[in-house]
Parts: structure tokens; C-alpha cells; sequence
């Protein structure tokens, strides 16, 4: 890489940080073309520095989330349960399955969760309701601190079973197809448990690193993680991803969307292409 | 332990394994400006060793004996990647001590689970 080239990926890398950690997904979807497309990057390479990015999107991100009580980490922690176990399925399954029919799939319902995610553009907080038996058992409800509406926001988790089962699907589809994990467990907290966007994103946040850290090993041994690539690449999305944990709070719900909305899909999009054997 | 105190705690591993990975990266970088990727800080290049590919993370003790700075970027990534691992080993401390069991025993799961597909799935 030229010094121009290495601080193009690391601007780009920062603009990936704030991306990610405002709407709770690794940054892959910026990371991914910029890299292969205007870097000329092989694309082993960029999955493998994408990989470094969301593990850096999430541990910079989800140390300041954590100690300002958005991420809520027995939510993180239950459902990393299903996107561990999903992961490690997704990954042995993935010589036996052809993806294209997964892709094009899985491109089709985030399309139309974009839709629905347009609907309720506007909705600051979930409605109020009572907590459910099982969320009360695991204690999967608590309160958020929301500087922006200047009041604690409390919160509990609804339709836990299909809550869960979404996260296990995040966690497969990661291990099979190696994208679009968080769009996904944002839309399985926000779309099935109905916690409100921040505490979303923000645990969506927390959970990526793990999931991606499961798979590094692969990454690693298969050497597609080039020191002189994922440098510039993680020391962009770190200082991207400390800068947009501290602008999480001056955001609306409304705001969050907003940034969450086009990522979602883009990654519909990328997906449905993908499905059709499009060169995208 | 208090609900504050583990997510202080939390927070502080998260924040200090960025930290070290980003130093080493930040370092291993701005020494490949000055003396490339395989030169080396001491001037004592490791025999061979120049010849690894930059994807190899075999001989690392090695070459970081001799401050490559591929070697040190290789350390600090590698620290980054283990971050996410030490967060959730931490959360198992931090939920035992709350004297929560359930989610002392998920979190440990969940970690069993993490190191099995780390080191087993390739």
C-alpha cells in the first residue's frame, strides 16, 4: 500500500466506525467495496480486515455503552447464547449448502423489515406493556438513560422465544455466509423484542465482537488477515467508533433509524444481488 | 459485586484491550514507515524471517524479538481479537460475583462455546 492508499482506508475506516457503532453493525458494508473497489484489494483480504473492523467497531463502541448503561448485557449475554451456537452450525454447514437460495432469502425479508422499520420511523419508545413471564425470569428488563428525551427509559423484553430464535438465525447466517450479522440482531431486538432502537444498537454492538472473534480463528489460520491491509483499517474504526459512542447521545431514536434504515438496505440489496448471481 | 462496579469492570477490559492493540498497531505502523514492514527497530532483521509472508503469524515470537514492525502490528491484532473473548470471560467473574447463577452459568456457556469454535472449527 502507498501512504495515500493507507490513509484513504483509514478515513474510510473511520467513517465505518460511526457507522457502526450508531447503528449497532460491524461496517463490513463500507469496509467491504472501498477496500476491494478503490484500493484493488483481494477480497479474501477485505473479509479479513472487515472481521478486524467489527471486532474494533464493537470493543470500542461497547466499552463506553456498557459503562453508560445502553448496551444491557443480560440481553447481550442470553442472546449470545443462540448466536454462538448459530455461528459454530452455520460454519460446519457451510460446505454442504448453496448459499445463493439462503442470499436471496434472507435479501427479501430485510427489504421488507426496511419497510417496516420506515413505519415506525417516528416511534421515540416502544409502547408500554407488561413485562412477559419468561422476560421477568431472565431479567430482561431494565432501563435506559436517553439524554436526548432528558429521562430514564424503562423497557422490558417481549416475545423472548422469538427473539432468540432470530439471534440464532443472525448467528448462522454469519457462519455461513460471513455478513450482515448485525443488521440482523438489531432487527431480532428491535422488530421481535421490541426494546427500544439505542438499547438495540447499542447491544447489537457488544454482541458483534464475539461473534466475529468466533470465526477469526478460521480467518486467521487461512491467513487472509494481512497485518499491512487491517492496520490502517482497524485504527480508523477505533477512533470512528469512539467518536460515534459519544454521538449515540445527542441522536434521536428517530436519528438512529435514520442511519440504521440505508444500511439495512444496502445489505437487503447486496444480498438479493448476491442470491441472483449479480456481480456485486 | 454492585451492578455499577461489573459494568465499570466490563467496560475497563473492553477499554484497556483497545487501548494495548491500538498502541501496538499505532506503533508496528509508523515503524513500517520508517524502516518497512520487515525491517526491524534494532536493526537485527531475524534470518528468514524476512521472506514470511505478511499473513503468517507462525514465527512471531521471533520476530518480535527483533521489533518487526510486521511482528509488533501482528500483536496488537491479535490482541484486538481477543478482546471480545476477555470481555465475556470477565462477564463470567462479573455475574458469579453479583451471585447471579443463571447468567453466570450462560455467560459460561456462551465462553465454552466461543473458545470450542476458536480453536476447533478450521
Amino acid at each position: 500500500m502507498t501512504p495515500q492508499a493507507d490513509v484513504g482506508i483509514f478515513l474510510v475506516s473511520v467513517c465505518a466506525g460511526i457507522l457502526g457503532s450508531l447503528a449497532g453493525v460491524g461496517g463490513g458494508i463500507l469496509v467491504i467495496p472501498a477496500l476491494t473497489t478503490i484500493f484493488g484489494v483481494d477480497v479474501h483480504l477485505a473479509v479479513g480486515a472487515s472481521i478486524v473492523s467489527v471486532i474494533a467497531t464493537s470493543s470500542g463502541a461497547a466499552a463506553a455503552y456498557v459503562r453508560d448503561r445502553m448496551t444491557d448485557m443480560r440481553v447481550g449475554m442470553f442472546l449470545e447464547l443462540a448466536t454462538t451456537t448459530g455461528a459454530v452450525c452455520g460454519a460446519v454447514v457451510a460446505a454442504f449448502v448453496a448459499p445463493g437460495f439462503l442470499f436471496f432469502l434472507l435479501g427479501l425479508v430485510l427489504l421488507l423489515s426496511a419497510g417496516m422499520q420506515f413505519a415506525r420511523l417516528d416511534e421515540e419508545e416502544p409502547p408500554p406493556d407488561a413485562p412477559s413471564r419468561l422476560a421477568l425470569a431472565l431479567r430482561l428488563a431494565s432501563s435506559y438513560p436517553d439524554r436526548k428525551l432528558g429521562r430514564e427509559v424503562p423497557y422490558s423484553a417481549r416475545r423472548v422465544p422469538l427473539g432468540f430464535a432470530m439471534m440464532w438465525v443472525a448467528g448462522a447466517v454469519s457462519g455461513l455466509l460471513g455478513i450482515g450479522s448485525g443488521v440482523l440482531k438489531v432487527l431480532a431486538m428491535d422488530v421481535a423484542m421490541r426494546l427500544p432502537i439505542k438499547v438495540s444498537s447499542a447491544t447489537s454492538n457488544f454482541m458483534i465482537g464475539v461473534t466475529a472473534a468466533a470465526s477469526a480463528g478460521i480467518y486467521l489460520s487461512r491467513g487472509d488477515v494481512d497485518p499491512r491491509i487491517a492496520a490502517p483499517v482497524a485504527l480508523g474504526v477505533l477512533l470512528g467508533a469512539l467518536t460515534g459512542a459519544r454521538l449515540l447521545h445527542r441522536i434521536s431514536n428517530r436519528g438512529i433509524r435514520l442511519v440504521f434504515l440505508p444500511v439495512l438496505v444496502a445489505i437487503g440489496l447486496e444480498m438479493l444481488g448476491r442470491g441472483l448471481g449479480l456481480p456485486v | 459485586m454492585s451492578p455499577e462496579r461489573f459494568r465499570v469492570m466490563v467496560s475497563a477490559v473492553l477499554l484497556v484491550g483497545v487501548s494495548i492493540s491500538a498502541a501496538l498497531i499505532g506503533v508496528g505502523f509508523l515503524a513500517a514507515l520508517a524502516v518497512g514492514w520487515q525491517g526491524s527497530l534494532i536493526g537485527a532483521a531475524v534470518p528468514g524471517g524476512t521472506s514470511a509472508p505478511p499473513t503468517d503469524f507462525g514465527d512471531l515470537p521471533a520476530r518480535l524479538a527483533s521489533l518487526e514492525p510486521l511482528a509488533v502490528t501482528q500483536l496488537g491484532l491479535l490482541t484486538l481479537l481477543a478482546t471480545p473473548v476477555l470481555r465475556v470471560a470477565a462477564s463470567v467473574v462479573g455475574f458469579a460475583l453479583e451471585d447471579d447463577r443463571l447468567y453466570a452459568g450462560i455467560t459460561l456457556a456462551v465462553l465454552g462455546v466461543l473458545l470450542a469454535s476458536i480453536f476447533l472449527l478450521h
